[in-house]
């Protein structure tokens, strides 16, 4: 009973050490490149966490996500370039946009399955980079926008790595929180019903269409915000950062991370991005050991990496069980003699 | 009449690169992502062959068949029959052969170097005048080869003993297996012929691009439209698909802008969606409970 109230009292301590350590990390990665890095992983997180909202718990499956996050960058850093609006302000614009976007490619979507729904968002994400690339007189064409302007509050002005930082892991913890919200509520059970079958669903009364547009919204908004984000932490925007191979990559972490948890997304985007810097010094046989890594991970790791957890603790727990009824048959002997 | 002309020697590209995706659909049931890689090493073991070895044009076309056919086995048996041992989601495919395609990209780039290689036409370049039309020769060829790769294959699929198998696992993968069609086998197959169909488009159309390590990507997608746009494992359906979309493509650049060309030609595959989810040439059935 004691130790109970220890693991529990333990467990709330570790939500409140996580959160010094998150918060202590730019005061411990001093080196400039490693926090861009981190700052990097964070923008990409956002984006996966919406992609496992729509692919991971509804089972539509998008390989058009950087189209969204190019929409996120472009509406906030042409609202924020020409109209002079606040940076918050073009955050949520840009979420909006994008959400609206989302509900746009929705709609043909809604009649798609599998293969289908996999090229109609490719050839949306493909639509939008060449828009961009063609749309010269808004998006400069394939030279980009240049000179976005930092983000601003109360006359803060948020621009170094360490700055950036604070506010992309406020983002990030906040995406976290809501995606956590949203999955643990009607909403999140009524796409996981989807994803798992979804005539039973429908013919049990729940108006998929709906939440499908509903989860397509919600995965766009977050690429979107992570977009509006991204072209103010880099300050320029081309639609060479929106390519099919961006969305193919967002769609590998969230599969590598497991995409039917919220944490995966988090894990995913960590270990691809931590990968790839990790194989720089094969050059060039780098991307090739990165797609084995893939590889192996798609055929050995059914649910990505998060999907390791389970069945760890599975592993340690049952090893603790084996060892208690060791311990009752031990018991109950000595209790017969 | 110019934008046919035009529009059919990469419409023949496409749907040979879309036989490859729709055939493994068929028989597998799997996306296989790594098909556009197919075409490129095809292209270079095609170049190395002519160009470095002096081999001539048809003999290295067969042999690069052969060599990227065994690739294509090599990545069903080490992709897809493992995944398949696990059951894993239909995901896992994608990103198992997106894997292969990295590797593949990469070990190119290793092997042949960054550069782009010219690969001339084994029939000239000088264009010929069909009435009043200007046609490239190697146009001519590739409409020609491609068409009669294509004929081929429906022969080994409607006449041969392999050919009968895979059709049969690609209409009820469950009764085949009970009738003792061994299906392993018949997904080998359908993966050899795929990356063969791949490797034939890359060595055609290398003489009208030139030959890069990442030239899979882009058309690798657009024959993935073409087999979408006939519909994913129809046979016919895929070349149809195939030839629709270099029209579609030639008449868009031709009359709207060419930078426009693929945006247009995926909104036409999104509309195309929209109207008929399972494409445009095969029966839609819809799923009731």
């Amino acid at each position: 009973m004691k130790s109970h109230k220890l693991t529990s009292s333990l467990k709330g301590l570790h939500k409140w050490v996580l959160i010094a350590v998150v918060l202590s990390i730019p005061f411990v990665v001093t080196n400039l490149y490693y926090l861009h890095l981190i700052n990097l992983i964070g923008i990409y997180s956002l984006v996966v966490i919406g992609l496992n909202i729509l692919s991971g718990y509804t089972g539509q499956v998008s390989m058009g996500q950087a189209g969204f996050f190019a929409v996120g960058t472009y509406t906030s850093a042409l609202l924020m370039m020409k109209l002079q609006a606040p940076f918050w302000v073009a955050t949520v614009m840009a979420a909006i946009v994008a959400a609206i976007f989302g509900v746009v490619i929705a709609i043909p979507a809604l009649r798609l399955t599998g293969p289908y729904l996999v090229m109609a968002t490719v050839g949306f994400g493909e639509i939008i980079r060449l828009v961009l690339v063609n749309w010269v007189p808004v998006t400069k064409g394939a030279a980009g926008l240049t000179g976005i302007p930092a983000p601003s509050f109360f006359g803060f002005t948020v621009f170094s790595e360490r700055s950036f930082f604070y506010l992309i892991y406020a983002v990030v913890a906040l995406g976290i929180l809501v995606a956590v919200r949203i999955s643990r509520s009607k909403i999140g059970r009524t796409f996981m019903a989807i994803r798992e079958d979804e005539l039973a669903a429908e013919s049990m009364g729940v108006p998929t269409n709906i939440y499908k547009v509903a989860a397509f919204a919600i995965g766009a908004a977050y690429a979107g915000v992570a977009g509006s984000i991204f072209g103010s932490f880099s300050g320029v925007a081309s639609p060479d950062g929106f390519t099919f191979d961006d969305s193919v990559g967002f769609l590998c972490m969230s599969v590598i991370g497991g995409n039917r948890s919220i944490f995966g997304a988090l894990i995913g985007s960590i270990t691809l991005t931590l990968l790839s810097e990790l194989l720089r010094f094969m050059q060039s046989y780098r991307l090739i050991v990165y797609g084995a890594i893939l590889l192996l991970t798609a055929i050995f790791m059914p649910q990505g990496l998060s999907g390791l957890g389970p069945i760890l603790r599975e592993f340690l727990s049952r090893r603790k069980r084996d060892k208690k009824s060791y311990d009752d048959v031990q018991c109950s002997q000595r209790k017969g003699r | 009449m110019y934008y046919l002309a035009n529009g059919l020697p990469i419409g023949a590209i496409y749907a040979l690169v879309a036989l490859g995706y729709s055939l493994i659909y068929a028989s597998a049931g799997v996306l296989n992502w790594s098909q556009g890689d197919m075409v490129m090493l095809g292209a270079y073991i095609g170049y190395s062959l002519h160009r470095l070895l002096g081999l001539n044009y048809v003999l290295s076309l067969l042999i690069s068949m052969l060599v990227v056919a065994c690739v294509g086995m090599l990545v069903e048996r080490t992709v897809l029959h493992s995944l398949r041992k696990r059951s894993s989601p239909s995901i896992n495919v994608v990103i198992g052969t997106l894997g292969v395609a990295i590797i593949c990209r990469n070990v190119a780039l290793a092997i042949w170097g960054p550069d782009a290689q010219p690969f001339p036409s084994p029939v000239g370049s000088t264009p010929i005048n069909i009435g009043n039309l200007r046609v490239l020769p190697q146009d001519i060829l590739i409409v020609a080869l491609g068409v009669a790769l294509m004929l081929l294959l429906q022969y080994f699929l409607k006449y041969t003993r392999e050919g009968k198998a895979l059709r049969a696992v690609a209409q009820d993968r469950m009764a085949a297996s009970l009738m003792g069609v061994d299906v392993g086998k018949a997904d080998m197959l359908a993966f050899a012929a795929s990356a063969a169909m791949g490797a034939a488009a890359g060595i055609l159309i290398a003489p009208l691009f030139f030959v890069t390590f990442n030239m899979g990507a882009g058309i690798g997608l657009k024959g993935f439209v073409a087999a979408v746009v006939g519909g994913l494992g129809n046979i016919p359906g895929a070349i149809a698909g195939g030839f629709f979309l270099g029209l579609i493509e030639s008449l868009a650049s031709g009359k709207i802008s060419s930078g426009y060309r693929d945006a247009i030609a995926f909104s036409v595959l999104i509309m195309v969606l929209w109207l008929k989810p399972s494409g445009l040439f095969s029966r839609t059935t819809k799923e009731t409970v």
